[in-house]
C-alpha cells in the first residue's frame, strides 16, 4: 500500500481502475451475467456519468466559493429546456450556449438570494428546484403546445476515436483495435478492451468537453489568482475581506459558473441524449452531481470519479432487465465492503469495521441465496451507494470550511 | 519629527452607546505603543477605524503627518499599516504561503507566480528573523506559528505600521516571551508598533508608551517610565461609579458550593485552571478578581456544566455534581449569569416569554417534563418584567428589542425567580448603563440577604470590592490570594492580580 500511495496521481488512478476491472471480470466469469463489463454498460456510464459530472463540478464552484448549491437539479433543468429550445430554434451548438445562459440565469437567481439578501442556501436551493420544473412546464405549454414535450432537437453529435475505436479519417475507415481485441474473449483483457470501446465510440462531444474540464478547473482552482480567491470565500471570507478581497464578488461568479455548468449538463441531456426536451428527464441527476461533489471530497478530478462511478450503476440498471447484472454486483459490493472493514481495522476505527463486515455479509447472504434481484433493488443501489460512501467516508472529506454560512460585508 | 499615526477627536457611535467619545492618540515613529483599557472601552473600535474597517463619525487622522480617510483596509495597507487581528484571519486549508499572498499576488494574465511570491516571502521572513515553511498548510500550525504567519502576511505587503489586537490573548508564556522578540526584532528594523493588551505586566514589559481608555475616552498618555501596574489598573478601572456596597454581613456556615481540587484542561490537553478549592456559604458573595483569561471562564463553565473538568470534585449542598448534566445543575439550584449574554444567555430573536422560561422549560410554572405551559411562562415572565423593572413594550417583543440594561434584567430576573440556593455570575453589570448597574447590584445583594449564595467573577474593582464578602485572586488558571474587602482598595487588588504582590500559602488557604 504504502510504495502505491508513493506513486504519482497519474499513474495510481489509471493502477485503481484496472484493478476495479479486475474485480468485475473475476465476479463476472462466476455469475449468468456479461453485462459487467460490456461495451453498452461503459457507454450508458459515460452518458449518465456527464451531467452528473457537470452537476458536480457545478457545484464544487459555488461550494468553493463559499455557497450551498441544492439548486443544481433546478438549474440542470432550466438548462435541459433551454437547451432544447435553442437548439430547435438557433441550432445545436447555439442549444447549447443557451441551455447554459438559462442554467446560468438560475445560478443568478441563487446568488441574488444567498449573498445579497442572505437567504438560507438551502431554502434558496430548494425554491429554485421547485419553479424550475414549473416554468419549464409552462414555457412548454406557450411554446409547443404540450407542457412536457418538445419537438425534436438538433444534436452536435459524437466522434468515433480513430485506429482505438474505428473512427473515419477524411471518410477513410480506420481499423477498430478495441474491437478486435474485445471479440477474441480473452479473459480480462477482453473485458478492457470493451469498456475501452464504450467510452471512446460514440463519443458526445460535449463529454469529451467535460473530461477536459478536470484539468482545467484542477489548474484555475489551484494556480490562478481566481481560484484562490474564490477558495477563500469559501473558507474564510473574512480573512479575504481583510486582506482586500470582494468576496462577494466571487461568490457571485462561483455560483453563477455553477449554474452555468449545471445548465450545460441539462442541455447535454435534452438535446444530445434525449433527443427532445421532456419534464422530468433530468432523473434527479443534479441533485447526484452534489453527492458526486462530496463523494470527490470537493476536487474536481474526484467529482469525475464520483460521476463515473454512480453513473456505471445507473447505466448498468438500465441494460439490466433480468437483474441478473445487479445481482452479479452484490458480489462487488461483498468484495468493496470487505476492502472498506479492512482499511477501516487498520485505522482502528472498530466501529466502521462492524458496520462494513455486517453489511458485506449481507450483500454476500444474499448473492448466494437469489439467482436475481428484484426491480426495486437495482433502482436504489445508485442512491445506496451514495448512503454508504458517506457513512464511510465522511470523516476523510473537507468541505470548504465557510461552505453555507451567511457571510456579510463589513461583520467579523 | 512627525508621528508616525495621530488620531484627533475621533468620535464613533453605535446605537445605544458611544464606543469611542473624543480619543486623542498620537503614535511616534519607530516606538512600541500600548493601548490598555477593559474589555468595551473601545480599544477595538478605535483600531478599526484606524485600518479602514469603521469610519469614524468625527475626527481626523493623519499617518506620518498626512491627513488621511479610509474607506476599506486596502486604503490603510496603502499607507503601510498593518492590522494583526485577535482572531486569526487565516484560513486552515489554504497553505501558508497562499495566506499570505492572498490579495497581493503576483500575477501573470490571472496566472500566481507562485516562485516568484516565495522567494519574496523568504525574504521578509529572513529580513524579520521569522521563520515559516510556505507549503505547510496552516491547519497544521500551532498557535504561536500562526500569528507569526499574521505578522508576516503584514510585512509581505510592506507595513511599517503595525496594529496588534490582543496578540498574546491566545499565546503561552514561552510563546509570548517568542512574540516579544519578534516585536523587539520589528522595532529594531524601524517598524512602529500599536499593540492593545489588558495584561499590565505584559504591558510595561514591552510598550515604550501607554495610552489607556476608559469609556471610550483617552484617560492618559504617558511613557513607560516609573509607571507601575496598580497605576495603570486604577486608570482602567476608574473611580466615579456609584459605590455597590453591601450592608452588615449575612454570610452563613451553611456550605452552598464546595470545589475542591479542580483542574479544566483545554483542546490542546494544558490545564488551564488547576488546583482550585473553593468554597461559598450560603448567604455569602464569594467574588473572583483577576485580569481577564486567567481562567475564570473556565471555572465558571465547570461549575455550571460545560466544560469538561478533567479532576477535582464540585459539590452543591454536599451532592457531588461534577458529572452532572448542565440541566439537572440547574433543576439542583444553580443559577447562572453568563458573561456574554448574546451569546450564552438569551435568544435574541425569541420573544421575552420564551427567553424567560429558558432554563426553567422543564419546571413549574413554565412547564413540565414534555410541554411548555405558555400561560404560565407569560404569567411568570409579567412578574419578572414588573419585579425587576424591566422596561419593554410587551412580553411578546423579541429580545434584541430591548436595550442592553433590560436585557440583563430579564435574564437577572429569570434567574432569581427560580429560588436558586446558588447564582454564578460573570460580569454581570458588564456593557450595561449606571441605571441597570444599580438595580443588577440591588437584586444580588437582595437575593444575597435571602441566603442564596453567589460566585461573583468581575473585572470592574470596585465591584468585587463593594459586593463581595471575600475575594479570591485568580492568576495563570491558580487561587493566589484571598482577601478581605474591607481592607483592601482597587491598587493592593491589581497587584495581587498581575503577580507583583504574592500572598504566602498559609494566608491563601
Amino acid at each position: 500500500m504504502t510504495t502505491l500511495r508513493n506513486l504519482p496521481a497519474w499513474a495510481r488512478w489509471p493502477l485503481y481502475v484496472l484493478a476495479g476491472i479486475l474485480l468485475l471480470t473475476i465476479v463476472q466469469s462466476i455469475s449468468d451475467t456479461g453485462r459487467l463489463t460490456a461495451v453498452s454498460t461503459s457507454r450508458e456510464m459515460l452518458r449518465w456519468a456527464v451531467p452528473i459530472f457537470l452537476a458536480g463540478l457545478g457545484g464544487l464552484f459555488s461550494e468553493r466559493a463559499g455557497v450551498v448549491n441544492i439548486g443544481l437539479e433546478g438549474m440542470l433543468i432550466l438548462g435541459m429546456w433551454f437547451g432544447a429550445w435553442g437548439s430547435i430554434t438557433y441550432g445545436p451548438w447555439a442549444g447549447l450556449a443557451i441551455g447554459m445562459i438559462g442554467g446560468g440565469l438560475g445560478g443568478l437567481l441563487h446568488a441574488v438570494a444567498t449573498v445579497t439578501f442572505n437567504v438560507d442556501h438551502i431554502i434558496s436551493g430548494v425554491a429554485i428546484n421547485i419553479l424550475a420544473p414549473a416554468l419549464t412546464r409552462y414555457l412548454s405549454d406557450e411554446l409547443w403546445a404540450s407542457p412536457t414535450t418538445s419537438p425534436r432537437t438538433q444534436s452536435v453529435g459524437d466522434w468515433d476515436v480513430p485506429f482505438l475505436a474505428g473512427g473515419t479519417i477524411f471518410g477513410w475507415e480506420s481499423p477498430d483495435l478495441l474491437k478486435s481485441i474485445g471479440d477474441r474473449e480473452w479473459w480480462y483483457l477482453s473485458d478492457i478492451a470493451e469498456l475501452a470501446r464504450g467510452l471512446l465510440r460514440g463519443t458526445h462531444w460535449v463529454a469529451i468537453i467535460a473530461l477536459l474540464l478536470v484539468p482545467f478547473t484542477s489548474w484555475l482552482i489551484w494556480r490562478t489568482r481566481f481560484g484562490l480567491r474564490l477558495r477563500i470565500a469559501g473558507e474564510n471570507p473574512q480573512a479575504g475581506e481583510a486582506q482586500g478581497v470582494d468576496i462577494i464578488r466571487y461568490k457571485y461568479i462561483g455560483v453563477i459558473i455553477s449554474g452555468i455548468l449545471a445548465g450545460l449538463g441539462g442541455a447535454f441531456i435534452s438535446t444530445e441524449l434525449s433527443g427532445l426536451f421532456q419534464g422530468g428527464n433530468s432523473a434527479g441527476r443534479g441533485f447526484i452531481g452534489l453527492a458526486a461533489l462530496i463523494f470527490g471530497n470537493w476536487r474536481p478530478g474526484g467529482v469525475l470519479v464520483g460521476a463515473l462511478l454512480f453513473g456505471y450503476v445507473f447505466g448498468l440498471d438500465l441494460k439490466d432487465l433480468d437483474g441478473t447484472a445487479s445481482h452479479a454486483l452484490l458480489l462487488v459490493n461483498t468484495v468493496a465492503l470487505a476492502g472498506v472493514a479492512a482499511w477501516a481495522l487498520s485505522r482502528r476505527r472498530t466501529t466502521d469495521a462492524i458496520l462494513a463486515t455486517i453489511l458485506g455479509v449481507g450483500a454476500l447472504a444474499w448473492w448466494l441465496s437469489a439467482e436475481t434481484v428484484p426491480n426495486w433493488w437495482s433502482n436504489i443501489l445508485p442512491y445506496v451507494l451514495v448512503l454508504l460512501v458517506l457513512v464511510f467516508f465522511a470523516q476523510r472529506l473537507r468541505m470548504p470550511a465557510a461552505d453555507g454560512l451567511p457571510y456579510r460585508k463589513g461583520e467579523s | 519629527m512627525t508621528a508616525a499615526i495621530e488620531l484627533t477627536g475621533i468620535t464613533k457611535r453605535f446605537p445605544g452607546v458611544v464606543a469611542n467619545d473624543n480619543v486623542n492618540l498620537t503614535v511616534q515613529k519607530g516606538e512600541i505603543h500600548a493601548i490598555c483599557g477593559e474589555n468595551g472601552a473601545g480599544k477595538s473600535t478605535l483600531m478599526k477605524i484606524l485600518y479602514g474597517m469603521q469610519p469614524a463619525d468625527e475626527g481626523t487622522m493623519a499617518v506620518n503627518g498626512k491627513a488621511v480617510t479610509f474607506s476599506s483596509p486596502t486604503d490603510a495597507i496603502d499607507q503601510g499599516i498593518g492590522m494583526v487581528h485577535q482572531h486569526f484571519m487565516l484560513a486552515d486549508n489554504l497553505t501558508v504561503l497562499e495566506n499570505i499572498i492572498l490579495g497581493a499576488e503576483p500575477t501573470t494574465g490571472g496566472v500566481i507566480r507562485f516562485k516568484e511570491a516565495e522567494d519574496h516571502l523568504a525574504e521578509v521572513a529572513e529580513d524579520y528573523g521569522l521563520a515559516i515553511d510556505p507549503d505547510d498548510l496552516v491547519e497544521t500550525l500551532e498557535v504561536g506559528e500562526r500569528q507569526r504567519v499574521e505578522i508576516i502576511k503584514v510585512l509581505y505587503r510592506g507595513a511599517d505600521i503595525l496594529i496588534l489586537d490582543e496578540p498574546t490573548a491566545v499565546l503561552v508564556p514561552q510563546e509570548v516571551e517568542a512574540l516579544f522578540d519578534n516585536m523587539r526584532e520589528l522595532k529594531a528594523g524601524g517598524s512602529t508598533i500599536i499593540f492593545i493588551d489588558h495584561k499590565l505586566d505584559e504591558v510595561l514589559e514591552i510598550a515604550d508608551s501607554i495610552t489607556v481608555l476608559r469609556h471610550g475616552k483617552t484617560v492618559a498618555t504617558m511613557p513607560n517610565e516609573g509607571v507601575t501596574a496598580p497605576d495603570l489598573a486604577e486608570l482602567m478601572v476608574g473611580s466615579e461609579l456609584p459605590t455597590p456596597d453591601t450592608t452588615e454581613s449575612t454570610v452563613t456556615d451553611e456550605v452552598a458550593l464546595k470545589v475542591s481540587g479542580l483542574a479544566v484542561a483545554d483542546e490542546d490537553g494544558r490545564e488551564v485552571i488547576a488546583n482550585i478549592d473553593l468554597t461559598v456559604h450560603k448567604g455569602e458573595i464569594l467574588g473572583i478578581a483577576g485580569v481577564e483569561g486567567n481562567g475564570q471562564g473556565e471555572l465558571v463553565d465547570a461549575i455550571v456544566g460545560t466544560a469538561q473538568v478533567t479532576k477535582g470534585t464540585i459539590e452543591l449542598h454536599g451532592h457531588d455534581i461534577t458529572r452532572l448534566s448542565v440541566r439537572k445543575r440547574r433543576e439542583a439550584g444553580l443559577a447562572y449569569v453568563p458573561e456574554d449574554r448574546h451569546h450564552e444567555g438569551l435568544l435574541l430573536e425569541a420573544p421575552l416569554w420564551e427567553n424567560a422560561a429558558l432554563g426553567h422549560q422543564t419546571q413549574a410554572p413554565y412547564g413540565s417534563r414534555w410541554f411548555i405551559n405558555r400561560d404560565g411562562a407569560k404569567q411568570q415572565t409579567e412578574q419578572i418584567r414588573e419585579e425587576f423593572d424591566v422596561r419593554t413594550p410587551n412580553i411578546n417583543v423579541s429580545a434584541h428589542a430591548l436595550s442592553g440594561g433590560n436585557q440583563q434584567k430579564l435574564l437577572i430576573g429569570r434567574e432569581l425567580t427560580s429560588e436558586p440556593s446558588m447564582l454564578v455570575a460573570a460580569h454581570p453589570t458588564r456593557g450595561i448603563d449606571v441605571g441597570a448597574q444599580a438595580a443588577v447590584w440591588d437584586d444580588i445583594r437582595t437575593a444575597r440577604s435571602e441566603g442564596l449564595a453567589t460566585l461573583l467573577v468581575s473585572a470592574d474593582l470596585d465591584e468585587l470590592i463593594g459586593l463581595s464578602d471575600t475575594i479570591v485572586v485568580m492568576l495563570r488558571g491558580r487561587l493566589v490570594a484571598r482577601l478581605s474587602p474591607d481592607e483592601v482598595t482597587p491598587r493592593d487588588l491589581g497587584a495581587y492580580m498581575t503577580g507583583a504582590a504574592t500572598q504566602d500559602d498559609g494566608e491563601a488557604a
